[in-house]
């Protein structure tokens, strides 16, 4: 077995509220990271939001200075 | 059947807000949102819970129905939505009622304290999301079917900071006089890096580090919540830093006027220092009023270094990115360390920043939307009745009183009927703004002497000459509503992100935040003492 399939278990904590196992050699702080967002990585995340947010500027834009 | 009782408590939350849109439609609730001064919201209040109500209810229903899948509205909107329904149901609460009440009873609680605490604590939207959502995760725990949406947190606080961006403009720190600007500089940047140094030696994580920097370096909680993202900080991290700033700017409020009594220094002296070294701005307000209650010189100077501090944020957004990408990338190249790690939203956030400055929003030069517009304007005129009791207060020569000044500008407010330049220079718009600002803070000037009773005006005359000033003060509508969208976002982001600290995640970080604010704290607020003594002799107002 190599080193990327040995797997440790872990406590899952409040939300999981159980234990699960995970290979030993993952990047537990990216990990933690994504298990705490519904995006897939941190660009999409902060794209998506960028885009969000450009969309509300400019209707907000349009709504209270074009078209008043 | 396990499915409707899993979308249950999503039925009902969407059932509770539909009834309450409705019973808010019917004006039935108006005579208590008057009484929280939340009566100006009503519409939204009606609007919002109608929206969400529904959206809650149809969402629910469809979950009920349809087998959970990997399509990205599962993932997005169906599996999220009860926890997102959820969190804008305590959002809501909180921005329509905790916040409001927290308001009354500080306002009750002033005579007794001195001052407002929801002001000092900062008791708003943000700290009260915050503790709501800790309060929730610590005691119930977070309910199951809320588990996917409170995954939506960052990423919607995210959105907040990207919304953060309109309400700084380049053009008002380039405006502000080279004195505040240099000496406010040398401090935010001096304590960022203390902060990140200090990290370094207690062999802190970066995240703590740099949303620390950040809070100590800037302007507390607003520049700890922009951060937080940006060096990916953890929820405990963030809390511990805004409870660490909010608890030593407390501290500072109370001590600083002592200290500075008893250096003798003067108004502005006091007021820069205070500016300088105090992180919150009501916090910087309140000591500059203890310091000095009637001369508004003390507060004006405090003001403008505040404000002067605040505008360094998007700087050293840019500075922690940096620091973060480099900190945390492997020694290959520039960009791989700097530029594959900047992170996007950041770049939202200077877009919204450079089209505030190029004033897509509001003039160029503005201050969260504030900007003062003395041109000739029928919003800028004062009523006809309060013209005439200028008008009969002058000939009666009640502002005899005055400064030579202070009179030159009550004279040309009965003249002109608003704060203005003098028409003759009405096309010189440079010289013409000037002279309007400069008559605008002769007439602030007035009601500070009015207020310290070295005049006598009567009410009517102070109402008129108060009504002037505010008229002359300008809202951008843009801004305010970008401001609205920020607010909720942040609003959201902040109970979620609230509901992941759980006790373990506040005693991992132990107490290492406290000691490391309070050493940059004194360094920075001795440090700005002496040099402000040293540097700032007399009014650094241009």
């Amino acid at each position: 077995m190599s080193d990327k399939d040995k797997k440790v278990v872990i406590d899952t904590g409040e939300a999981g509220k159980g234990t699960t196992e995970i290979s030993e050699g993952a990047n537990t702080e990216e990990l933690e990271e994504r298990a705490l967002s519904v995006f897939s990585s941190d660009r999409n995340e902060d794209i998506v939001a960028l885009v969000f947010c450009l969309i509300t500027t400019f209707l907000v834009l349009v709504f209270t200075k074009w078209m008043v | 059947m396990s499915q409707i009782k899993e979308q249950m408590p999503t039925l009902i939350m969407g059932g509770s807000l539909l009834m309450y849109g409705l019973i808010a439609k019917s004006g039935a609730l108006l005579p208590m949102a008057k009484y929280l001064q939340t009566h100006k919201t009503m519409d939204l209040q009606v609007t919002m819970t109608l929206i969400v109500g529904i959206i809650a209810i149809v969402g629910a229903l469809i979950n009920t129905t349809r087998k959970s899948g990997t399509t990205n509205i599962d993932t997005f909107i169906l599996r999220p939505l009860g926890g997102i329904v959820l969190i804008l149901v305590m959002a809501m609460a909180i921005r329509w009622y905790a916040e409001p009440l927290m308001k009354l009873i500080s306002k009750g609680l002033q005579p007794a304290l001195g001052f407002k605490i929801y002001k000092v604590l900062n008791l708003n939207y943000v700290v009260l999301g915050i503790l709501a959502g800790v309060v929730l995760t610590n005691t119930w725990g977070i309910p199951k079917f809320a588990g996917e949406g409170v995954k939506c947190a960052r990423f919607v606080l995210k959105m907040g900071v990207i919304m953060l961006g309109a309400r700084y403009s380049f053009a008002e720190l380039a405006k502000l006089g080279a004195y505040s600007v240099i000496l406010v500089g040398f401090f935010v940047l001096g304590t960022v890096f203390l902060v990140l140094w200090l990290g370094n030696l207690f062999k802190q994580p970066k995240s703590m580090t740099g949303v620390l920097s950040a809070g100590m370096g800037v302007c507390g909680v607003s520049a700890t919540v922009a951060v937080a993202p940006v060096v990916k900080a953890k929820s405990a991290e963030m809390a511990y830093t805004i409870g660490t700033i909010l608890s030593f700017g407390i501290i500072c409020m109370f001590v600083f006027p002592t200290i500075g009594k008893l250096a003798g220094m003067s108004p502005v002296q006091f007021g820069a220092w205070a500016g300088t070294g105090i992180l919150n701005s009501a916090q910087v307000a309140a000591a500059a009023l203890a310091f000095n209650a009637v001369d508004i010189e003390t507060l004006k100077v405090a003001e403008i270094f505040n404000i002067t501090r605040v505008l360094f944020l998007p700087i050293i957004v840019l500075v922690l990115a940096t620091w973060f990408g480099k900190e945390t990338g492997q020694k290959l190249s520039f960009k791989s360390v700097v530029i594959d790690k900047f992170p996007v939203f950041i770049i939202g956030f200077l877009i919204l920043f450079f089209m505030s400055s190029v004033g897509l929003f509001s003039p160029p030069s503005h201050y969260k939307g504030k900007y003062i517009d003395v041109s000739y304007n029928d919003r800028s005129q004062v009523t006809p009745e309060e013209w005439e009791t200028l008008n009969v207060a002058m000939e009666a020569g009640e502002f005899s009183g005055l400064t030579p000044t202070q009179l030159e500008a009550v004279t040309n407010l009965v003249s002109q009927h608003q704060i203005a330049g003098n028409f003759d220079d009405r096309n010189d718009k440079k010289l013409f703004d000037k002279t309007g600002r400069a008559r605008m803070t002769q007439l602030q000037g007035v009601l500070a002497a009015a207020k310290a009773k070295q005049v006598q005006l009567s009410a009517d005359v102070k109402g008129a000459i108060k009504h002037a000033v505010k008229q002359v003060k300008k809202k951008s509508k843009t801004v305010v509503t970008l401001t609205d969208f920020m607010i909720w976002f942040f609003a959201f982001g902040l109970i979620g992100l609230g509901m992941q600290i759980t006790k373990k995640a506040i005693t991992q970080a132990g107490g290492w935040p406290i000691v490391m604010g309070v050493i940059a704290g004194v360094t920075k607020a001795t440090l700005s003492f002496f040099v402000v003594l040293w540097l700032i002799k007399d009014v650094v107002l241009n």
